[in-house]
């Protein structure tokens, strides 16, 4: 009979074992009041992969600002034609560390003359300049003054590590047979969960709002379905894999709409999810039409951004380093006036 | 170590027992195999069979085969048919109900309808189903007590795949087939409808769940404990009170002051068991329905307990919310 | 003086741990013992502590009334008093009267000449208790992690404690656990079903035996596990659902941090279908 006890324990620690269980470690931060459960909580070993990516890279310090304006001294500046010289250059040059370190002025420009618009990444550049100023300067709520500069989603790649695109609609076999309605799969985007895979379309792009509960306890006409909840869910799942925190972050569970009692964490969220839907509309959908079919998705659609573009699973990029001390004209300007984002041929 | 009653010892096998004889017609639809198997028998009996097949029995596997087809061929085309992908996605693959636009119409079968079609077949298998427990106790002359625990669980069957879904207009409200899918279904519920920890009905429903685990831990190992005096023949200790059932009652008694007898305690255990399923099914009913939000309606009843507010206020009240516009696009 | 007509001949001394002849006696039904005064002992403090808690929370509302325990930062240590301490004195007066009423149950057993089993599975119950309010607090490395004592204030750790891993119903021990519950409330119904049909057939018809009883399971799904045998996979499931619910909270936290979702990677990723 002991026979039976030891091999079953034996059994149960090689189950655990070998499905990859974690070996204790505490960082815990409370979020809440005591006992409610509200905690953070993270493994550091688990973290660990994570400190390369959200390295700042280091600065070429802050260049001068004095000197001939940019505008002057080269031909077709259409943005930041108000900084000096050396501002301009050095802004150049950690541009392309940022975004294309292996391929150089040569990714944007035609080495031959750099004035030209013949490549169509140095339309999109215009634009993404004044997306980040944009960021920084109407979406304090969000990025406060920490603020965003283009390796914030970059990180030293052409494209974001983590972008996304619109899904073909799942039918795999025909009229009657395999429509998976867009869940019921493994998705790492819903961290592995059956929930609605793809919620970006509706609550980053689309102007819903991720709310499905009622304010009264009787009904009073909130018509929200089942499954709107579950495509909820799913963005709120995309959350928690974006900054590694889990759902009590923000809310206490008991009652997640009830804004007092979330945390201040929450406030910031919404006005996160304002300002996606800003970038993916003013600024990424408009240049559909200048990339080249490879970058492009299944449906035809531009790459967009979602939570994970910047935060990359951390709760503040970078670990919350500022990287705009060195760029404060990347924290000005005027992003309203819209620049002509037609490729112009060579001349 | 003594023996603990836990697992039979000495196995005893006797002749193929055919069972209590019922009416000679109905005699022919028991199996003629019997089998015997000795890790059932370290436990209980060895016996395996025969089974009694019946029309209602038949034409209920019938039914709940279709069901069960319906569902796996849906899941397997949703892999493209590839039967690897199938063993690994399995516990994610599901057949949805209905969106909500189609309301209670039957939908086309790529968006649902299969999830209706498959659904009336399980109920009819599950109502032909319990039409035979009521069958065979009727045919042995006994109560049928099996049959009305077994309608409880069907009554929350149905609130939660008929009943409900009507009274909300939509079937989009019902759960879908599917392992993990039917679990989102559930955190989808509570999160929808305010928190079904507040719902009264859902507390009642998990005070009879957990307390039902109570009861046959405490039954269970009572009669264990007094085996040595023949406790499991409870009918004959019923009829007769022996001393199993004696010192059963004073252990419980001197325990905790009072004490069932050999036959309430399993009126104690049918009761605990039904009304975990009845008293869920009027919960989910009550679920948007009555209420749409359990916590909302929980503080109006003053249920609430209160934790120190954090002092957010919905930033969309200050700041409206950002709505992509026409102009600017180019 | 409370008895049952049949009691007299088995009020006898003996059967006791601790104590001899002092504690021997009952008061009423109930049998008193060493540890039926300890239980009481920690019963009262423990209660008192709580309807103590409770005037200086300012509510003796049942639903709403909360003891919790101390903030993170105390860690393992002890806490003021209106800060968490009397949450912690609550726990050990829990500990210590479930402990004495698993004590109490094997004195009774031991006097009744029946076997332990009933101790033992109580025993399996505060085991899940233990591992709620003590195992997985020093696992975690506070006594903050622990559920507080209020009927909805401790359902509001249910739901924040679940949700710290995105979405409790993937875990795989929890699904286990639940199955296993449901399991034997359908069990208990089938039971008790069947007894009560044997003994209560109807008007007009003979009571009938367990050779009706194995007959009717066989005729409906082919096997009777027989009378014995049902009380020991009864007590098997109940015994086992407990189990795996602590299971399934001790890994949660200590052993895993992620969301439960993300555990399933493992068999995703099998390199025979990756």
């Amino acid at each position: 009979m002991k026979k039976i006890y030891l091999s079953l324990i034996v059994l149960l620690s090689s189950v655990m074992v070998l499905t990859g269980c974690e070996r204790p470690a505490f960082q815990k931060a409370q979020n809440g009041f005591r006992g409610t459960a509200m905690v953070d909580i993270q493994n550091p070993r688990i973290n660990a992969d994570k400190a390369k990516l959200n390295e700042a890279p280091p600065s070429l310090g802050a260049a001068s600002a004095s000197g001939d304006k940019a505008s002057k001294v080269y031909q077709n500046v259409k943005v930041l034609g108000n900084l000096s010289q050396a501002q301009f250059t050095t802004f150049m040059v950690s541009m392309t560390n940022w975004v294309a370190p292996t391929e150089g002025c040569a990714y944007c420009h035609n080495p031959a003359n750099f004035a030209e618009d013949t490549k169509y990444t140095k339309i999109v550049s215009r634009r993404m300049i004044q997306m980040t100023q944009k960021i920084n300067v109407d979406w304090k709520d969000h990025v406060q003054g920490t603020g965003v500069t283009c390796y914030t989603c970059h990180r030293g790649n052409n494209i974001p590590q983590n972008v996304w695109f619109k899904d073909n609609p799942q039918n795999a076999t025909g009229t009657a047979l395999g429509n998976r309605n867009g869940q019921n799969q493994a998705a790492e985007s819903v961290g592995y969960s059956s929930l609605t895979y793809e919620p970006y379309s509706k609550y980053l792009l689309a102007s819903n709002a991720a709310r499905i509960q009622g304010k009264d306890g009787l009904p009073n006409g909130n018509k929200h379905s089942l499954q709107e909840t579950e495509d909820v869910y799913g963005l709120m799942m995309h959350f928690s894999k974006s900054l590694g925190v889990n759902c009590t972050y923000c809310h206490n569970s008991r009652a997640f709409s009830d804004w007092s009692q979330s945390t201040p964490q929450r406030s910031q969220a919404w006005h996160g999810i304002q300002m996606v839907k800003d970038i993916n509309n003013t600024y990424m959908n408009p240049l559909t039409g200048v990339f080249p079919p490879h970058r492009l998705g299944k449906e035809g659609d531009v790459a967009k951004a979602n939570c994970l573009t910047c935060h990359q699973g951390v709760n503040k990029p970078l670990y919350g380093k500022s990287m705009i001390a060195d760029y404060p004209f990347l924290a000005e300007g005027n992003p309203l006036t819209v620049v002509a984002d037609k490729k112009v041929a060579a001349k | 170590m003594d023996y603990q009653n836990l697992f039979t010892q000495t196995q005893v096998i006797g002749p193929e027992n055919h069972g209590a004889p019922i009416n000679p017609y109905d005699q022919r639809e028991r199996t003629k195999g019997i089998g015997f198997n000795y890790l059932l028998g370290k436990l209980g009996n060895a016996q395996l069979g025969p089974i009694y097949l019946g029309r209602l029995g038949v034409a209920s596997l019938i039914f709940g085969a279709l069901a069960f087809f319906i569902i796996g061929f849906n899941m397997l085309a949703q892999v493209n048919w590839s039967p690897i992908q199938f063993a690994r996605q399995l516990f994610w693959l599901s057949l949805d109900a209905p969106s909500p636009k189609y309301g209670l119409r039957l939908a086309p079968l790529s968006e649902g309808g299969w999830w209706n079609i498959c659904g009336l077949f399980l109920t009819i298998s599950i109502l032909l189903w319990w039409m035979r427990t009521y069958r065979r106790a009727k045919a042995l002359g006994m109560g049928t007590h099996v049959a009305w625990a077994f309608a409880a669980a069907i009554w929350l069957f149905l609130v939660l795949g008929l009943f409900r879904p009507v009274l909300m207009g939509s079937w989009s409200e019902a759960v879908p087939f599917g392992i993990f899918s039917h679990l989102d279904w559930t955190a989808a519920l509570s999160i929808r409808y305010g928190n079904l920890f507040y719902n009264p009905f859902h507390m009642l429903s998990i005070f009879f769940l957990y307390g039902s685990v109570l009861l046959f831990g405490m039954h269970g190992a009572t009669i264990l404990a007094v085996g040595r005096y023949g406790g499991e023949r409870e009918i004959e200790q019923i009829v007769d009170r022996g001393t199993a059932s004696e010192r059963a009652a004073l252990f419980w008694r001197w325990t905790m002051g009072f004490n069932a007898t050999m036959e309430s305690i399993h009126r104690w255990a049918w009761w605990f068991a039904v009304l975990c399923p009845i008293s869920g099914g009027i919960g989910i009913l009550l679920t948007g329905t009555y209420v749409d939000n359990w916590y909302v309606w929980a503080m109006h009843h003053g249920m609430v307990p209160s934790y120190p507010v954090t002092n957010i206020v919905d930033p969309s009240i200050a700041t409206p919310p950002f709505t992509p516009t026409m102009e600017g696009v180019k | 003086m409370a008895m049952l007509n049949f009691e007299r001949k088995y009020r006898v001394r003996g059967g006791t741990l601790i104590g001899g002849d002092l504690f021997d006696f009952w008061v009423g039904p109930f049998y008193v013992g060493f540890f039926g005064v300890t239980t009481v002992f920690f019963s009262f403090l423990g209660t008192a502590m709580i309807l103590w808690g409770a005037a200086h929370q300012g509510t003796f509302n049942v639903w709403t009334i909360n003891i919790a325990p101390p903030d993170l930062k105390y860690g393992l240590g002890p806490a003021p008093m209106m800060e968490g301490g009397l949450w912690q004195i609550i726990t050990i007066c829990a500990l210590g009267a479930f402990g004495s009423w698993a004590l109490r149950e094997m004195e009774i057993a031991r006097k009744l000449g029946m076997g332990l089993h009933v101790p033992f599975t109580y025993l399996a119950a505060v085991f899940a208790y233990f591992s709620l309010e003590v195992i997985r607090p020093v696992l975690m490395g506070a006594w903050g992690h622990a559920f507080p004592y209020g009927i909805m204030s401790h359902l509001d750790w249910v739901s924040n404690t679940g949700y710290q891993y995105l979405h409790f119903h993937y875990n795989p021990a929890h699904m286990i656990a639940v199955s296993l519950f449901f399991g034997t409330t359908l069990a208990l119904s089938l039971h008790g079903a069947l007894v009560l049909s044997s003994t209560n057939p109807g008007v007009g018809q003979t009571i009938k035996t367990p050779e009706h009883e194995d007959t009717f399971f066989r005729d409906l799904i082919g096997y009777s596990v027989g009378t014995l045998g049902i009380h020991r996979v009864g007590l098997f499931l109940a015994v086992s659902a407990v189990f795996w619910s602590a299971v399934c909270i001790i890994l949660s936290g200590p052993f895993w941090t992620r969301g439960w979702p993300e555990w399933w990677t493992w068999w995703l990723n099998m390199p025979i279908w990756h």
